[in-house]
């Protein structure tokens, strides 16, 4: 039999205020099964809380209803007088009769005190129909899962090998060091991009903590926070990188060239190669589309028509150390990790789309990336600013802003953040470079948020004599070697036109290829430009809807380095915090199967957002569907699907909303 | 060319002398010599009986849930709009598509069956008819249709209904619900509804009040019918073995419309479709009004 207490909490002035607190306890006092009432003038107070757990046990209570603010605030306080008067910490409901009742109808106070004793009442007939409700603990694997190893992934994965817990590092491409390694100098400080990056690179590779799988892609991800399971595929190298020492003669001797990706276009590679010469692990792989000798074992076996390709494999004859492994096969590797941090970072905006730019018909015109490939001495000029067209060195350099930001028709209305300050940075570093050059920049505002970055963009227009013109460019066309610029000074309110010889356009940030793809793998939810979706903009910046993944980085949403340095150790932090724990609990509230009503349609399977229902055989042969308590978040989809009502969520019970219901049509 | 009898009594011999086979069903004729009752031939000798004609009228489909859990296979005779109740029956892993023999039979439209009187009438369901040829079928006996004569007006009654004001719609159904006598013919003779336990058998939480009065017979009609929604496959069962004549098909074609305007899909078209429930895709409408 229930014996029911009901408290109601003043809050001060702020319930009271507005709702007649007698006339709540006096209505309260006629419920069914409640044996008490009484209030407080806050409830959330100790001498609250010790009142309230007095009661409990002077009146043999065995279930409680607290009227206060939101369930949000303190259900998890009053759940601990619970526990310490010795109840189940779940046969508690609180009716919120601040947020929704006090606080909205405060100019009406008859009828707010009659909607506080509505919620009282649905309150005190939910409880009647509680049930204990236990947490489950489970245990957890110690091991993380890094996804990419661009400089967020780097950091992440530092962080919590040096908190002592193993990690594993997969990055797609060839190399580790992602965008940042392309880049020749950084704001606001122009430190060498490679100067700080490579030493966290050798760092990654040496942790005894890290196990670095480059050239890998994570396929599966199933499982829940503390066990997950992933299926990482190692793509083939057709290089055994036990063996190779990285001394280069494959590369240097490969006789096939292939426009180099890692400088943007610009420049060529070989068919066997190392993407830049400071690549960790200093591997290189076969390019299985290029190769000769993969293009010859292809065209062998059906004879396909065309000529038969040459069968080179100079590599393999000139190998030191034979690493050469034409039997390579792609690997799939599956292991456990008890939390995953996602740092799949972003790919630049492809302007070949904009017309008015030339739609990347002009060689001349260049992105923002593939001109700090040129800035950079290792890239394909060798650190010289050159005209792709004709090698000479430009003298007059126009720079756009806002090329796939800001701009609504191309579907990309957001701010990419980071291409005002490198515009500015690229504008001082072309002055630096070549003494004559002069650089215009058309901009629709100047964005320089962050420690020292108003001053940088100062400095470029007043040291180094950038020219700003706000506006658009119209058209961009070729006339003779030139290149002609059109556009309006809005400032001046008047047509500009310009001759330049190079134009540098700031390429905006996109989402990166399979970012999408990925996220429903583990599913995790992103917004409709692909970017990942934080569990809260502000205060879980890091953290995500599932338990136990995290994202960190340019994959949520354009970032600069110091704050994807700062997410990637803020992710390392809630690792490491969950890792610290030796058992998890999880959340009795879930859903769970009545197996005797399941019809084993497995609707629920196909609705669960979080992949948390799975299917099991009975003894007597029939397949129901099962919950699983550690990733169930509780959403209601399954019940509200579920036609037999075999699903319920413990704690929102069909039959305590029935009762909640009833209750309020009596 | 042989006849339709012949060629399924060939094919249900075969299958259950192999003996994968626990059963195979189909129709015989009825002991008033016109009408057809269900077939149920569990031995190569009862296979002789079977027989197909226009009065072949009920969907055997209801009865594979009873084999849902069975290790030997089973074959069926299945009309088009039977053959649709069985690609639902897989979509919900009800049945395993590789233990089921399909006999799909292309149909020429079946004759309604009144109180006892065959008559030369066709159906309700076959004068709204969109899919005249089995949809599923291992062996198909008959000629395929190029394309059905009733699809055109497969919603005329249902849209006539939409016309009407809220209140003219009410008294409608209320007219017909206060009728009920909550027999469960309907729930019985339905291939969807295969739950363990119905929820109006339910008494805790009691959904439906056990009275049988107007009100609580609106709720029990409703909740079935939103049970239904795009599920339903339109064979018109609960309408024909209703016995107090409630129009049942106009709810459940007036949800099976709906689903193919908003989310182009019609229940049984295809085992592997996701139904719209459990699916959301971008773009897609969010309601009918505004």
């Amino acid at each position: 039999m229930a014996r029911i207490g009901v408290f109601v909490c003043h809050c001060g002035t702020n319930i009271a205020g507005v709702v007649s607190i007698p006339a709540v306890l006096e209505a309260a006092k006629k419920m069914p099964g409640v044996v008490v009432a009484a209030d407080d003038k806050y409830s959330c107070s100790d001498p609250g809380q010790a009142h309230i757990r007095a009661v409990i046990e002077q009146n043999k209570l065995n279930r409680v209803v607290i009227g206060s603010c939101s369930p949000r605030m303190h259900e998890f306080t009053f759940r601990k007088v619970m526990v310490k008067a010795g109840l189940n910490p779940y046969f508690l409901e609180v009716a919120n009769i601040r947020e929704q009742v006090s606080w909205v109808h405060s100019n009406d106070k008859e009828k707010a005190t009659a909607k506080a004793i509505d919620h009282v009442m649905i309150a005190v007939a939910k409880v009647a129909r509680d049930e204990a409700l236990f947490p489950k603990r489970v245990p957890l694997t110690k091991r993380a899962l890094v996804i990419g190893a661009g400089i967020t992934g780097i950091q992440a994965a530092l962080d919590i090998a040096s908190a002592g817990h193993p990690v594993t590092l997969v990055e797609r491409e060839a190399s580790i060091g992602g965008h940042m390694a392309q880049l020749d100098k950084t704001f606001p400080t122009l430190d060498c991009s490679a100067c700080i990056l490579t030493p966290k690179m050798v760092e990654v590779a040496q942790h005894p903590n890290i196990t670095l799988l480059t050239y890998s892609e994570v396929r599966q991800v199933s499982g829940f926070v503390g066990n997950f399971d992933v299926e990482i595929v190692k793509k083939a190298r057709k290089v055994d990188s036990k063996k190779c020492t990285g001394c280069g003669v494959c590369w240097l001797k490969c006789p096939e060239k292939v426009p180099a990706e890692f400088n943007e276009g610009l420049g060529t590679r070989e068919a066997i190669y190392v993407p830049f010469p400071q690549a960790v692990p200093l591997v290189p792989r076969v390019d299985l589309e290029n190769c000769r000798y993969i293009k010859y074992l292809e065209y062998m076996p059906g004879k396909t028509p065309g000529k038969r390709p040459m069968q080179c494999r100079i590599c393999e004859k000139l190998c030191p150390v034979q690493a050469l492994d034409w039997e390579q096969q792609d690997e799939v590797v599956k292991e456990k990790f008890g939390a995953i941090v996602v740092a799949t970072g972003y790919k630049t905006f492809d302007p070949s789309v904009c017309g008015e730019y030339g739609g990347g018909k002009l060689p001349d015109v260049i992105s923002g990336l593939q001109l700090e490939r040129m800035f950079n001495s290792s890239g394909p000029t060798g650190g010289e600013v050159l005209r792709p067209s004709d090698g000479t060195h430009p003298k007059t350099v126009v720079l756009v802003s806002c090329v796939g930001s800001r701009d609504e028709q191309r579907g990309r209305p957001y701010c990419s953040k980071i291409c005002c300050m490198y515009t500015a940075k690229q504008t001082i570093l072309l002055k630096e470079h070549d003494p004559e050059v002069q650089c215009y920049v058309f901009y629709i505002d100047i964005r320089t948020g962050g420690k020292d970055y108003e001053e940088f963009a100062r400095r470029a227009q007043e040291e180094y004599g950038a020219l700003y013109l706000r506006g658009r460019i119209s058209r961009i066309y070729e006339d003779g070697k030139q290149l002609v610029v059109l556009g309006e000074d809005s400032l001046m309110g008047r047509p500009v036109e310009i001759r330049a010889d190079m134009v540098v356009l700031a390429t905006g940030v996109e989402a990166n290829e399979g970012a999408a793809e990925l996220a429903q793998t583990m599913k995790l939810s992103h917004d409709v430009y692909d970017f990942l979706t934080e569990a809260h903009p502000k205060l879980k910046p890091v953290e995500t809807q599932t338990d136990g993944i995290l994202v960190a980085g340019a994959c949520v949403g354009p970032k600069d380095i110091p704050e994807c340095v700062a997410q990637g150790g803020a992710a390392a932090a809630k690792v490491s915090a969950l890792f610290s724990q030796e058992m998890l609990t999880s959340d009795p509230m879930v859903a769970s199967v009545d197996n005797a009503r399941c019809i084993g349609c497995l609707l629920c399977v196909q609705v669960c957002p979080y992949k948390a229902i799975d299917t099991q055989v009975l003894r007597n042969g029939r397949t129901v569907a099962v919950v699983n308590e550690s990733l169930c978040r509780a959403c209601g989809l399954c019940p509200a699907v579920c036609r037999p009502k075999a699903v319920n969520l413990r704690g929102f019970t069909n039959q305590q909303l029935l009762a909640e219901v009833n209750a309020l049509w009596q | 060319m042989e006849s339709l009898d012949k060629q399924i009594r060939d094919k249900a011999r075969e299958l259950l002398t192999s003996g994968a086979f626990a059963c195979v069903m189909g129709y015989e004729r009825a002991t008033d010599g016109k009408t057809a009752r269900p077939l149920f031939a569990y031995t190569p000798e009862e296979a002789e009986r079977f027989v197909f004609d226009q009065y072949c009228t009920h969907n055997l489909a209801r009865y594979l849930i009873n084999w849902r859990d069975n290790k030997k296979s089973v074959g069926i005779v299945a009309k088009p709009c039977d053959t649709r109740a069985i690609n639902l029956l897989i979509n919900e892993k009800q049945i395993d598509r590789s233990k089921l023999y399909v006999i799909g039979v292309a149909c020429q439209g079946i004759m309604e069956v009144g109180w006892g009187a065959p008559t030369e009438k066709l159906e309700l369901r076959c004068n709204t008819c969109s899919e005249p040829n089995p949809v599923l079928h291992d062996l198909l006996v008959g000629e395929f249709k190029s394309e059905s004569p009733a699809a055109a007006k497969a919603y005329a009654d249902v849209a006539a209904i939409e016309g009407k004001s809220a209140e003219e719609r009410d008294g409608f159904w209320q007219e017909h619900f206060s009728r009920c006598i909550r027999c469960y013919a309907c729930r019985q003779s339905c291939v969807g509804c295969y739950c363990q336990e119905c929820f109006v058998d339910e008494l805790d939480p009691l959904w439906v009040g056990i009275k049988v009065a107007p009100a609580e017979n609106t709720v029990w009609h409703t909740i079935r019918a939103f049970h239904l929604a795009g599920r339903c496959i339109s064979c018109n069962e609960c309408e024909r073995v209703c016995p107090v004549d409630i129009p049942l098909s106009l709810l459940n074609r007036k949800l099976e419309k709906d689903g193919l305007e908003l989310f182009q899909f019609q229940a049984g078209m295809d085992a592997s479709v996701t139904p719209p429930f459990a699916t959301f895709k971008k773009g897609e409408k969010l309601g009918t009004g505004d």
